[in-house]
Order: structure tokens, then sequence, then C-alpha cells
């Protein structure tokens, strides 16, 4: 473990997210505590320019303030990514573990299933879904999660065929330990590392997908999030640039740290790429 | 009435008009008397009775005509039908049609097309024009360019249920007997008017071409247009401000862009053309439910909301306050009957507390919820959101509910909600638009834009009725003002603001917009400048 | 197994995965609420119940659920998709139109991505470590943290709105009417910015993806006897480090196929391009239940015959893979 962080934080790019990371958090922890309005008060006049009184970043096309709504954002993507991953996450590897483990026909449907979610074309699939579910944070994470998982699944199913037939399982087998305690006592740790590192990148792109519904208006109209304040003011983008280049930047950074924490996971957690 | 543009131009943002290269209209010279236009979506066919949108008016009132044009004070004048009158006892009207008018095909129209129309066709086809000749007892063919409709009982709206877009005339010769959906010719439409159909390059444009043998004199004035589709708000932006296209209307702009427009030297704006639709932005509530079934809470409501604020600032300035049922620049609007509900939340959480709705933990005095309409984060999207915070501030917690149209429609319909956002148009008088949302006779379960509210009142269904039936115009007015007394009285529905949509042109034409129907009656009169 | 009756098996696959999908998208897309008929009463913002009533029983939904579902299927056995609801056309002529665009857009997108992604890859690969290295690898991850729809915007507001070199929106220029040679520039302009919007996406991808590979590669014996034998570094990355990287660029290629025939819904969205994206996008908010299907069907079909092709491809590639496998 104490290898595992050296590893990690030794790296000028894994650390950066880390930090960077960390800042966002804070900053949609402390948002209530910073603003004194909530992020959908109406405070002056709409496209008022960044360093207009008051207003440090401008106003949007409600006249919102929109330095409120961009911190109050992360509140929503973040919480849209790490749920929605644990989601995916969960389902995958109950699905992957309980196919690789046993193999035959169950296997055989679990890939079938995991074809099907290639084939179609996920995003549209996750419109139906939401379409179906009403638009609301629930439905955004459900869906996401449901349209996700296959891949979770494939990595851990993968790992548990390679795992299920070597020798501390069969061990374990022969002490009369039952399946279900084998796969998630024995066979689930060995699995983790490459668990991790796919759910970490999950993580970012489970936000870039939010940010995409809520741009297309398939979001929470209760919750101001980046993607909504892009898509809610994607005309005024002619004539009040910071309305849409904001809130996409947010974005940005955000997954950018995610990613990089992810790909520093992979390094120290995958020796083989290590280099 | 042309838009100040100097009062619009304070708000304006830069805008630098340069177009650039990419932008630049090619070939200007050889398009100079085509009109291009433009379409935000594509219709599915060009049959005007059986899908009557915005974009369908603006096409098939080019192809299909009516009996009647209307001027600007709701006048009837003739049109296709060279004469007409009505019997002294409302009990008749007799149209006498020109000789000289023939479809596009070379068929002259006749008497028989008028009954067809009006008798089958339209009736089968269009809900509103349903409503308006079920007033109809019969329709007499007198001879080959007479005819004559009987009527039930008087219907004092019924030449204004004659304005183009909600009776345009359809070739008999070629509808009658068949399938009206799925008949050839929806996609290759035969009319009377001014532009024939060319040619429907699917996913790009639909081409009309002058009729050359127009039966009004000088016109057409130009040689042909074509409607492009441009999807995006965005898109239509910036082919309207390259001159790529002549022609934005109503929401084919964003508001938010509308002063950009304004500002632009090369383009006229108008903001009368849709006066005929004479369109009012509300929120219906549900008196199904409480406390929506109390007026009181329904006062509080109106109250709350600065409407004056929603129209200035969220809508740009584009439209007035609501008052009243009856749009203000339309037939028998009467300011002295209405009961007012100023900006006054004072006076919003003093009808509240007498409910007996007390703030409770975090100020909260009840919690509801507002469902959307889907205009893609337009007017409506930003006024539910400016009335969610207003609320707010006299202790009403809304939740938004965002929708696409099915949800929208089936809730609203089968009345799964508590307050909804949507817009009615009066269509010339208050029997043809307005009636539908209050008549207690029009509450029907499944069906949206009808009285989905509930709302039922048999003094109000009998006013609707002694208006729509009276002859004498001192009396027709006598029942609207009382009505309006009755429907602002009991907050019979949310008003928030009488929308008056822009119609952009560019200034190298002119007489684009000669009536209240703006665009709906075509373009036949439309020159360059 | 040999070729053939590998493509054969896999073809029979392919049939029982399209039934699949068009059983469980049947019962999906009547899982959303209202249909098209309660869509057209509100836009037309007239309704009574005959109207509501005509319209379900022109477009069948007026019958059970498994008679609608039989009427389907039968209809899908012989090959014929329907009409869409909405536009009234045969739904393959509807998907027919759209589909050249996608694929020529996602074609362009694929490519130049391919080629951005290995020339990254390649020079990051270089010198594994160093400054070029690490830029490379920032670079194509800022590439892909950004929303795509996001990227396109900006993109239009520097490169249409600010400098105004490209074209926004569309397929064409509005009202030109250009034939031939002058209509395929058009086109290709046209196709730049949402064309680089979609690769730069991808670019990432292929960047890592080649770094990786190509470190991997270099240590092994046969590349080492090259080096020995004095060919050139260009020869020996080009000749024999690049070759064997091949193989998880054709994989992720494979991977990619179903945005390559599906299309990308937002960036088609945001530039207007007229392809499958937006039509799928149209079919989902107005309850065009037929051409969501078709569309679902016909990505279900072409993909699993890209797949069939990248796999082929693959063994070409490497002939130590075996089909089949």
């Amino acid at each position: 473990m104490r290898h595992f962080l050296r590893m990690f934080l030794s790296r000028p790019i894994p650390l950066a997210g880390l930090v960077i990371f960390a800042v966002i958090v804070a900053l949609a922890l402390l948002a209530p505590l910073l603003f004194a309005r909530g992020p959908f008060t109406i405070v002056g006049m709409p496209l008022l320019p960044p360093g207009a009184p008051g207003l440090l970043v401008g106003s949007d096309v409600l006249g919102r303030d929109m330095a409120v709504g961009l911190a109050y954002g992360a509140r929503i993507s973040l919480l849209v990514g790490i749920t929605s991953t644990l989601g995916a996450v969960g389902i995958g590897v109950l699905l992957g573990a309980v196919a690789g483990y046993y193999g035959g026909w169950l296997d055989d449907l679990l890939m079938r299933v995991t074809e099907f979610f290639q084939i179609i074309p996920s995003f549209v699939l996750l419109m139906v879904l939401v379409a179906f579910l009403q638009p609301s944070l629930s439905s955004t994470v459900i869906g996401i999660a449901l349209v996700t998982w296959p891949q979770v699944a494939r990595v851990v199913r993968g790992e548990f065929l390679s795992l299920r037939s070597r020798e501390f399982v069969q061990a374990a087998r022969t002490l009369g330990m039952g399946d279900a305690r084998i796969i998630f006592t024995q066979v689930l740790p060995n699995a983790l590392p490459p668990i991790i590192v796919v759910g970490s990148m999950m993580v970012g792109s489970a936000i870039l997908t939010e940010s995409a519904l809520s741009f297309l208006g398939l979001g929470d109209p209760n919750l101001l999030s980046w993607g909504s304040m892009i898509g809610g003011s994607r005309s005024a983008m002619w004539v009040a640039w910071w309305t849409t280049v904001l809130p996409g930047v947010a974005i940005m950074v955000t997954v950018l740290a995610l990613n990089f924490i992810g790909d520093g996971l992979n390094d120290a957690l995958n020796p083989r790429r290590r280099r | 009435m042309e838009f100040d543009r100097r009062a619009m131009l304070g708000a304006a943002a830069a805008g630098v008009f340069a177009v650039p290269a990419w932008a630049q209209a090619p070939g200007a010279t050889a398009r100079q008397r085509t009109i291009n236009a433009m379409m935000t979506d594509e219709p599915a066919h060009l049959n005007y009775p059986l899908f009557n949108t915005r974009i369908m008016q603006e096409i098939c009132g080019n192809i299909n005509e009516s009996l009647l044009r209307f001027d600007w004070q709701f006048k009837p004048h003739p049109n296709l039908a060279r004469a007409f009158e009505m019997s002294p006892d409302g009990m008749a009207y007799t149209f006498h049609l020109r000789p000289d008018v023939r479809w596009h095909d070379g068929v002259p129209f006749t008497a028989r097309d008028v009954a067809f129309s009006c008798g089958v066709m339209l009736p089968q086809l269009n809900p509103r024009s349903r409503n308006a000749f079920s007033h109809v007892r019969a329709i007499k063919v007198i001879d080959r360019y007479t005819v004559r409709f009987d009527m039930k009982q008087p219907f004092n709206a019924f030449l204004l249920s004659l304005m183009a877009s909600s009776a345009p005339m359809m070739p008999a010769h070629i509808f009658e007997g068949t399938n009206f959906r799925t008949n050839p010719y929806n996609f290759k439409p035969v009319g009377t008017g001014p532009f024939k159909f060319n040619r429907w390059a699917r996913g790009q444009f639909i081409h009309l071409t002058r009729n050359a043998h127009y039966w009004r004199p000088g016109q057409p004035g130009m040689d042909g247009i074509y409607y492009r589709v441009c999807p995006t708000p965005e898109q239509r932006l910036v082919a309207m401000e390259s001159g790529a296209v002549d022609f934005a209307m109503a929401d084919d702009i964003d508001t938010v862009v509308n002063s950009r427009m304004m500002a632009n030297p090369n383009v006229v704006a108008r903001n009368d053309a849709f006066n005929g639709t004479g369109e009012i932005t509300v929120m219906e509530m549900n008196h199904r439910r409480w406390p929506f079934s109390d007026r009181r809470f329904r006062a509080a409501f109106m109250h709350a909301i600065d409407r004056d604020f929603l129209v200035k600032a969220i809508n740009f300035g584009l439209g007035k306050v609501a008052t009243g049922p009856i749009p203000s620049n339309l037939p028998y609007y009467d300011e002295k009957a209405l009961v007012k509900y100023p900006f006054d939340q004072a006076r919003a959480r003093a009808l509240l507390d007498e409910m007996g709705l007390k703030p409770g933990r975090g100020g909260v005095r009840h919690r509801f919820a507002i469902m959307m309409i889907p205009d893609g984060g337009g007017h409506w999207t930003r006024g539910a959101h400016y009335a969610k915070q207003a609320l707010s501030e006299v202790g009403l917690d809304v939740e938004l509910q965002s929708t696409d149209w099915p949800t929208f429609s089936r809730r609203s319909g089968n009345w799964d909600f508590d307050v909804d956002c949507n817009s009615y148009g009066q269509y010339g008088d208050p029997a043809i638009g307005t009636a539908r949302f209050f008549l207690s006779s029009n509450i029907r379960k499944g069906v949206p834009q009808s009285n989905i509210q509930g709302y039922n009142n048999p003094e109000v269904d009998a006013l609707f009725h002694k208006a729509a039936v009276a002859v004498d115009s001192a009396e027709i007015q006598k029942h609207y003002s009382r009505l309006q007394h009755v429907l602002t009285r009991d907050v019979a529905m949310c008003w928030m603001f009488e929308r008056q949509p822009m119609f952009f042109y560019n200034k190298r034409l002119k007489d684009v917009i000669t009536g209240p129907n703006g665009p709906a009656d075509g373009f036949g009169s439309v020159r360059l400048a | 197994m040999n070729r053939l009756s590998y493509i054969g098996a896999r073809l029979l696959k392919t049939v029982l995965i399209t039934v699949a999908v068009v059983l469980l998208s049947f019962f999906l897309v009547r899982l959303a609420p209202g249909d098209t008929a309660t869509v057209m009463a509100g836009q037309a913002g007239f309704a009574d119940e005959a109207f509501m009533k005509s319209l379900r029983a022109e477009y069948g939904l007026d019958q059970p659920v498994p008679v609608q579902l039989w009427k389907y299927l039968s209809a899908v056995a012989q090959g014929d998709l329907g009409s869409s609801f909405v536009r009234r056309q045969p739904v393959v002529d509807v998907i027919l139109e759209r589909l050249p665009n996608t694929l020529l857009l996602n074609a362009f997108a694929l490519l130049v991505a391919i080629a951005g992604g290995v020339a990254m890859g390649m020079m990051a690969a270089r010198r594994p470590g160093s400054v070029t290295d690490a830029s490379m690898t920032v670079l194509s991850m800022v590439f892909y943290a950004m929303p795509q729809f996001w990227l396109g915007m900006m993109a239009m507001l520097m490169f249409s709105v600010w400098l105004g070199w490209l074209p926004p929106f569309g397929l064409e220029t509005m009202g030109a009417d250009y034939t031939g040679l002058a209509r395929i520039g058009d086109i290709a302009v046209h196709m730049v910015l949402p064309g680089v919007t979609l690769a730069l996406y991808f670019m990432a991808s292929y960047a890592r993806l080649t770094r990786t590979a190509m470190i991997e590669v270099a240590d092994q014996d046969f590349v080492k006897t090259a080096r020995a034998k004095g060919i050139s570094e260009g020869q020996v990355a080009r000749r024999h480090i690049l070759r064997n990287a091949l193989i998880p660029l054709i994989t992720f290629a494979g991977l990619q196929s179903a945005i390559l025939v599906g299309g990308s819904v937002l960036v088609e969205n945001v530039f207007s391009w007229p392809g499958v994206g937006t039509l799928a996008y149209e079919a989902v908010t107005t309850r065009d239940n037929p051409l969501l299907l078709g569309i679902f069907i016909v990505t279900a079909v072409l993909v699993s015959l890209f797949n069939l092709v990248t796999d082929i491809a693959y063994s070409i590639a490497d002939p130590r893979v075996e089909l089949g496998r």
C-alpha cells in the first residue's frame, strides 16, 4: 500500500489531478457558505459581461450570477459522476463475477447482453431511458448506470475467468467454502485493481454524459448543472461568449483531473505499464 | 407597425455585422426575384387541413386560399368570394365566388369545391374547423358560383372562422372520395394561390414557383419561394444575418438574440405579423386538486409573479402583460371589465395566510410542481424558472418538471399535473380560440389543448353561448365584457403575457406583412423594395 | 475454423442479435409516456377526440400490443421497416437519405483521428518520459476531457464567428445549389469543423494506444534484431513497430463502428449535420417508434457487419490470430 501511494504521488500528473480535484470538491461542498444566494436567484439584467458590478464572471440569460451557478454545478457533476459509476460498478461486478466464475450458458448470456449494448447507439438508448423515466437527477443516474455497466462486466468477467482456476481458489473450494464467499472474499479482492482503474475513468465519462443530457434539456430542471448552463445559453453564444465558454471549461478541468488520477492509478496498479 | 429600432439598440449586444466569407449569399443577382424562407423542421406533408401548424400556414398559405381576407380591424374582405352577405336573422351566409379562379392544374374553382372543403374535408381533418362548422346545418350549392351556408343557430364568429389558416379551400376533384391522409397530392399540393408547388428535396428545401395564371392582378410579385430546412436557432440567426434567407418568423430566432436582429440595418422587424392568432402565454392549474381549486390561491399566484419583469427581462421586451382571457388588441377586449392582479407579494402572502397556508419549515407554505412545455429552453422555460424564483419569495416551493411533447400532451390531456405552462391563440374571435379552454362541455379527458384545468362555471358556459349566437353587436360586446369580468374575478387561468412574436424580413423586400394573418396570408403581395 | 464457415456462423449470430434488438427495443420505446398522436395534438394547438382517434387508428396504435408486435415482426421479416409516423415516408427511405451523410462525416473523422493519433503516439513513444511525451499525453487527455458538443461550439465560435474561416452549419451552403466539383468542395469545407470535433475526441485514444503498443513492441526481440541489422530508426518504426501496433488500433476502430454508423447525436445536433444522429434525436422526442426501431435495426446490422470486417482485417494484419477464437 505504501508502495502504491509512493508510486502514485511521485508523479506530477496524478498529483496535479488530485490537487485540482480536491479544489473542485471543496468548491462544491462550500458553495452555500461562499455565496449568500442560491444559483437560481436572479440578481440583475440578463447577459451582463464578466466584471460587471458584483458579477465576477457575468450573468446568464436569466440574469443569474454565473459564479454561483458554476460552484453549484460542481455538486451535480460530481454527484452524478460518482453515484452513476458506483451503480454501474455494482451491476457490472455482480454480473461479471457470476458469469466469469460459473461460465457456461450464464457467461454466454452475459456476453450476448454486452454485445447488445455495443451494437445499439448507447446515447440514443440513454435518451429513450430518460424519456421513459422522466428527466430528473435520479433518472440521469439510473440511465447512465444502465448503459455503462457492461464495460465493467466485461473487465470483471475477464479477471474472474483467469482467476477462477488458480490454486488459491481451488484451495478455498476444497476447504468447503461456498461459492458466494469464494467470489467475494477470494477472487474479487484480486480482481480489484482493474476495476478501480475502469471505475476512475468512468466517473469522468459519466460527467461528460450528464452534461450532454442536460445540454439537450434532458436533465433535472430544478438543478443547475454545467451542461444545462451551456444548453440554456446556446443561442446567447453569439452575443455573450462567457455563458457557454465558462461552464465548458469547468467540465473539462474536472474530467481532466479525474482522468489524471485514473492514469496514475493505472500506472501504480498495473506494473506492466510502469515505465 | 414597424418596431422601434432605436429603443432596442441600447440593449443590443455588440454585434459585428461584417459578414464573413463563408456566409456570403452566393449568386445574389440570379436569386433576386426569389424569396428564401426557412423551416425549423420539415413538415410531414403539405396537406393544409391535416396538420395545421405555423410552418404549414406559412407554406400552404401561398397555395391554398380562403374565401375571405381580413384587415387589421378583423373586418372581412372579398378574396375567393367576390361578395358575401348574411341574412338579417344570422341564419344564412351566402358567398358569390369569383368566376375566374382556376386550380393550379387548370380545373375551375367552383361552389362544389367550397361545399366539399367546408362540408367534408375540413371538418373531418382539422379540429379547429370542426368546431366552427359544427354550427352549420347544411351547405347548399345554389349554382356554379354561389354557395349558401344554413346555420343551426346564429354564430357571429362564422366569418372570422373563414380566416385563411382555419378554412383553406381544398380541390374537390383531387380529394373527393379518396383517403385524405394517404392521397399522393399531400406531397404535391394543388391550390388556387399565388404560388404553386414545384419541388420538394427532402431534408433540404421545398420550392414553390409563381402561378402565372393567378386571379389577382399584378401578383405574385416574385418568381418563387424556397423554404429551406434550418433546424437549430443559431443556424437560423446566421442565415438571416448573412442574407441567405429573407424571412425569420416567430420562434425562428431566439428572443435572446432578438436585440441583435433588431439592430441589424438590413432587417425590418415587425411585431404585428401574428396579431390574428392573438397568442397569450398562460399557466394552467388543475382545479381538481387543492389548493389550485381555491380562487385565493390562484390570485396569490398572480400577485406573486412580477409579470412586467417577465416581459421586460425574461422575454426581452417582446410582448405585453396579459390582463385577461381576450388579447388586448383583438375585438371584444374590455379593460374596464377586468379584475386585475398587480405584482404585490405582500398581498399574495396575506391571501395564502387567509387560506391557512402558513409558512412551515424553511418558510415553505406549500410544495407543488410546474410542468414545463418543451420549447428548447425558450421563453416558456425561462419564464418557468423565473416563476419558481418569484413564488419561492412568498413561500411556495416549486418543482419544475421538464417534458418532451409526448409527455406534455399526455399528462396535460390526462389531467396529471399541478400547474403547467401553455399558451393559446384566440384566432380572431373568442368563440373560436378562447372558449374551448373555459367551457365545461370541453372538459374531455385524454384530449390535450381542451379545458384541461377542469374550470366549470355555468354562468360562463351560458355567457359564451349567448355571446356566440347574438346578432346585435352591442349585445355581443355586453356578454363578452361580463365574461371577462367573471373569468378574471375567478382567476380562471393565470394569464402571463400576450406574446408578440417578431417577424423579420430582409429590407430588399416590401409588402411582406399586409394583414393580421401575417405569413399565413401568403406572399403574393411581396415585391422587391 | 475456416474463414467461410466462420463468416456463416457470424452472419447467423448477426441475425439472432438483430431479432433480440427488435424485440427489446420494441418494448422499450413503448415504455416512454405518450405517443405520436399526442405529439401532433400538442403541436397543432387544437385537438378533440376524433382527431386523436383517427391518428391512432392510422398508426395502428389502437390495436393490442401483441398484434402490433406481430404485424411489425412479420413486416420486418420481409424487409419492410414500416412508415415513419411523423414523416409519413418509408423508414428505409428516411434512413438511407441520412446514412450517407453520417458515414461520410464519421469516416472522415475516423481517418483524421487515426492519422493524428498515430502521429502523436509515435512522437510520444520515441522518447518515453521526455517533455514531448508528457505534453502529448496531456494534450490528448485534454481533448478527451472536453464535452464534444462544447468543443464543437467553441470551434464554431472561434473559426466561424471570430475568424470567419469556416462555415458553421449544415452539409452545404444554403441556396447555393452547387453541382459537380463545386458541390464536393462545398461539402468538404462544411465537414471540417464537425469532423475535426469528432476526431479530436478519438484522437486521444489512438495516441495512447499507439504509444503503449509501440513502447511494448520496441522491446521485443525482432525489433532489437532489426536495429542490430543497422536498419534506420524511422524504418524500424514504420516497418516493424507500427505494423505490430496496428492490431489494437484495428480492435479499437472496430469497437467504434457503432458510433460510426449511429452517428453522434450531439455533434450532429450542434452543427445541424443532417445525419442519423439528429434523426434518432427527432425520433425519440416525437415518439416516432417505427423510425427509432428502424435506426436501431439498421445500426445493429451494419455494426455487426463492420465487426466482421474488422475481425477479418485483424487476421490479415496478424496471421497468428485465429478467426473464431
